[in-house]
């Protein structure tokens, strides 16, 4: 009975909206029990497992807790407890949180806030469309990871410490940004040099959005294991759950403190049978292998509209975490901000929803549930070209393309 | 009960998985909870516990309407607030209907400490000042920000009190620095408020909030005298701060006659800022910040936003809106007050009756049982408030301990606790009390002291009892556990023994 409406840029639910098997678990556990986790309970437990059996094997210890943020804020404590350090290295836009802690190390919202504080410190974002070396560098992941340690370098001669390098797998806000393999397992050599640890931030990313692996951060090779591990939004279809994964030894420090970590809401049973009933929804309806091929058709689908329109400067992604940036310019690739917000309004008109991000507000997101269908793809991009193809005829005379009020 | 571990693997598998800083109720035996309802809990063998603790399942543990409302939004939408959608307008409409006029702005978040970090930053957003004041023994959440300002939590680990947090003392009249003989404790513990605030700008320091739990739960179930938070309220902003009401533990009705706790200290009195969680959902992570058009438009003023991934979604919203339902339909707030005040009545007789009852003070469904090893030095009887709890839950009644010296058993059950069970919870706890004290009484005069190790000091049966954890580790405060070590050691030996 609903007209048809496509939302190709909300990655909370993984699983689809309102998806029934998690809706039945939720549903079940709630009439059952659902309270604090000073109580011992089988779904806790279970879940923590059944996370464990996703991760490399030293990330095996887990805190639960309500979201995104606060899954970041206790690394940041975690990382700070286990190294004695206090600083922390960032990418430039990033975007870790809401909460006074985390907006500290969000150069995204920071840089209009409050400012960057003293023990924080900003490396360039590993973009190779638009950062400090592109697509035509020999060795774009050693020349940013060279950046890291250039910064890491500066840190030590102020005489201050790393607790820890924090990094979206695949940077979101900053415009659907792949870094280049091999990046992360340099960074986190001159991390751990410093004596830090290496934050892999996959609350956008996670849960087998990349097709090719469960973690985004299994893109950057076999070998390279995060010390900790956050995820959030799609863990529990729009559930209010976040979680921490990380070793024993960080676990084990911070106990040291003596200090107990308890979290009302966090690990509840209710929670848990939700995260329980996600991972098996992406495990019987094969959703990881899902976004691989229906990501792949889509990249194929946006590539033929990048050759067919100038504005689109360039595709990239992988699964279905895509980015098109538009640019006003090939040459300079300047970001076409205007142009991508009036895109998203005429998308709109044709019930499609899609946002855009990146500090020029000009890469059009794709992160959408799932279960997005190759009809689903194919629809977007169709009604993309119509747009494009529009907005191309009358980009002639300037008055036409002024956004509406 | 079909289980999917047993409770022992149940056990294994938390030790391995869940971080150790993650602590379980009666460390040493803890309870494997499969079921609730209303205020009873139920074990994996099906024995029922009556829980006086959970102040979370405000309305009883899975509550029909609360769970009928979220399926049924579950299974329609439940998406973010960047779209426009009915729940969380409704929802807001009402909270602010039950607060005062001016609080009518609602942000809302996932937990009590996501909305006391917002509170700070709308706090130092609106005037750019930056220091807290906060008080003793006080507790606001686990994030990095409410640590800082926590004194219960950061005088125990290794952090340390940052310049920009000052301390007031807890304005509590049985064991603070002003108590119920003084004639005016409201102004006395206002007053240091004052001094704090004259400090603070005679170093170049500006206030951004005071902040307060309207009760203190961690601290011990300390209830501020009339007037403090009025006083208070005027230093702070005549210093251009903001007054923070911290209601997360006991708002909702909770103390019967009110529908937030501030509301006890009068009419005149309206906080700038409150928070809310915990209760707020009967369990459903969901909390709230509320305050003045002034403020929020202060903070929205940056042009920065602020968005919350799940922060009043539609099923969340749905839930709240149950839970008003509720507390107004069953009239909780009347049985707060009358299951309060016969409990609170039964407890006076108690502490007629055993010495080592110091105060009973409480208000609704919010009391504490401040225990003492002597009434005149009101020294805390910590241990055996440790003892008594592990024997309550013996009994089948769940209780916890807390205040700064873990010596205060706090009563916050769901509020549809009848007075049944308030007349259950008293009965065990007078026969443990007796036999306690007869304990006591056998052996000599000087035994029970604070700087004796754990197993010499208990009365006999206590030997058999395991050496407890009922949450939160306190090695400097509490002398005794000094020895944790030894006492685990030794412990984890009897309990071997106790199994064959």
């Amino acid at each position: 009975p609903f007209p048809a409406r496509e939302t190709a840029g909300r990655c909370s639910l993984p699983v689809g909206h309102c998806h029934p098997l998690v809706v039945r678990a939720a549903h079940g556990q709630n009439q059952m029990l659902n309270t604090n986790s000073r109580y011992l309970h089988d779904n806790i437990v279970d879940y923590a497992q059944r996370l464990s059996e996703t991760l490399p094997e030293k990330l095996c210890v887990f805190y639960f807790l309500n979201s995104g943020s606060e899954a970041n804020d206790l690394a940041l404590r975690l990382a700070r407890q286990y190294t004695g350090h206090w600083d922390v290295v960032v990418l430039d836009h990033a975007y870790h949180g809401h909460l006074s802690s985390l907006i500290d190390i969000s150069p995204y919202k920071f840089r209009d806030l409050d400012g960057q504080k003293e023990w924080v410190h900003v490396a360039p974002l590993p973009d190779t469309y638009r950062g400090l070396y592109r697509e035509d560098h020999p060795n774009p992941a050693g020349a940013y990871a060279s950046e890291v340690q250039r910064v890491v370098n500066n840190v030590q001669e102020k005489g201050r410490k790393i607790a820890a390098f924090f990094v979206e797998s695949l940077p979101s806000v900053a415009g659907q940004i792949i870094p280049p393999a091999g990046y992360f397992p340099e960074v986190a050599e001159h991390i751990h040099r410093a004596g830090g640890l290496f934050v892999a931030d996959e609350i956008q990313v996670g849960f087998g959005r990349v097709g090719k692996h469960f973690w985004a951060f299994q893109l950057q090779g076999e070998d390279f294991v995060p010390d900790i591990v956050t995820m959030g939004k799609s863990i529990g279809n729009g559930h209010p759950v976040a979680c921490v994964a990380t070793t024993q030894a960080v676990a084990r420090a911070f106990e040291a403190t003596g200090v107990e970590y308890f979290n009302t809401f966090g690990g509840s049973p209710v929670s848990c049978a939700v995260g329980l009933a996600v991972l098996d929804v992406l495990e019987k309806e094969q959703l990881r292998a899902h976004a691989a091929s229906v990501g792949s058709v889509l990249m194929e689908l946006l590539r033929q509209q990048k050759a067919k329109h100038p504005i689109i400067g360039d595709v990239r992604g992988i699964g279905l975490f895509i980015g098109v940036d538009l640019i006003k310019d090939t040459a300079t690739r300047t970001p076409a901000t205007e142009e991508a917000n009036y895109v998203v309004s005429r998308l709109k008109e044709n019930y499609i929803l899609l946002s855009t991000d990146g500090p020029g507000r000009n890469v059009l997101k794709f992160k959408p549930p799932m279960c997005f269908s190759v009809d689903n793809a194919r629809h977007v991009v169709a009604k993309m070209d119509t747009i494009l193809t529009d907005m191309e005829k009358k980009v002639r005379s300037c008055e036409t393309l002024r956004l509406r009020p | 009960m079909c289980e999917l571990y047993s409770k022992q693997d149940t056990l294994e598998l938390r030790r391995k998985h869940i971080g150790p800083s993650c602590k379980v109720f009666f460390a040493a035996d803890p309870i494997k909870i499969v079921r609730a309802q209303r205020q009873y809990m139920f074990d994996e063998r099906g024995e029922r516990y009556l829980d006086c603790i959970n102040n979370v399942a405000h309305v009883g543990h899975c509550h029909p309407e609360v769970v009928k409302a979220a399926v049924k939004q579950m299974e329609l939408l439940n998406t973010n607030s960047r779209f426009l959608h009915d729940n969380i307008v409704e929802y807001a409409r009402r909270l602010v209907a039950t607060l005062p006029e001016k609080l009518s702005v609602c942000y809302f978040t996932n937990s009590g400490s996501e909305a006391n970090d917002l509170a700070l930053r709308l706090a130092r957003q609106f005037r750019g000042h930056q220091d807290v004041i906060t008080l003793d023994h006080a507790y606001h959440g686990h994030l990095s920000s409410l640590i800082e300002i926590s004194p219960y939590k950061f005088r125990k680990g290794k952090d340390v009190k940052k310049a920009f947090v000052h301390v007031a003392p807890t304005p509590d009249t049985y064991r603070g620095k002003y108590r119920e003989d003084h004639a005016d404790p409201a102004s006395a513990y206002a007053d240091e408020v004052k001094e704090i605030i004259k400090e603070a700008h005679n170093n170049g320091r500006k206030i951004a909030a005071f902040i307060a739990e309207s009760m203190q739960s961690c601290g011990g179930q300390i209830i501020p005298p009339a007037g403090y938070f009025q006083k208070v309220a005027e230093y702070v902003h005549r210093a251009e701060g903001v007054f923070i009401a911290d209601e997360v533990q006991v708002g909702f009705g909770r103390v019967g006659k009110h529908f937030w706790s501030f509301q006890m200290h009068g009419e005149d009195f309206v906080p700038d800022i409150v928070t809310m969680g915990k209760p707020m959902g009967n369990g459903h992570p969901m909390a709230c910040v509320v305050t003045t058009k002034e403020i929020a438009e202060a903070f929205s003023s940056s042009g920065m936003e602020y968005f919350n991934t799940y922060g009043g979604n539609p099923v969340s919203s749905a839930v709240g809106l149950a839970v008003l339902n509720i507390i107004e339909n069953e009239d909780l707030q009347g049985n707060a007050i009358r299951v309060g005040d016969y409990l609170t009545e039964l407890l006076n007789k108690l502490k007629a009756k055993h010495t080592l009852i110091g105060e009973i003070r409480g208000i609704g469904l919010f009391i504490g049982i401040d225990l003492v090893k002597d009434r005149q030095k009101r020294t805390p009887a910590t241990e055996e408030a440790q003892h008594i709890i592990y024997k309550m839950k013996e009994k089948r009644v769940l209780l916890s301990a807390d205040g700064p010296h873990r010596n205060v058993l706090k009563i916050k059950p769901p509020m549809c606790f009848t007075e049944e069970d308030a007349k259950f919870m008293v009965d065990q706890l007078d026969e443990i009390l007796t036999v306690l004290e007869e304990g006591i009484g056998a052996q000599s005069e000087s035994v029970i002291s604070e700087n004796a190790p754990c197993r010499a000091k208990m009365p006999k049966e206590a030997h058999s009892r395991e050496w407890l954890d009922d949450g939160t580790l306190d090695p400097r405060e509490n002398p005794s556990r000094k020895r944790n070590g030894l006492c685990t050691d030794k412990h984890s030996l009897l309990s071997k023994r106790l199994k064959t």
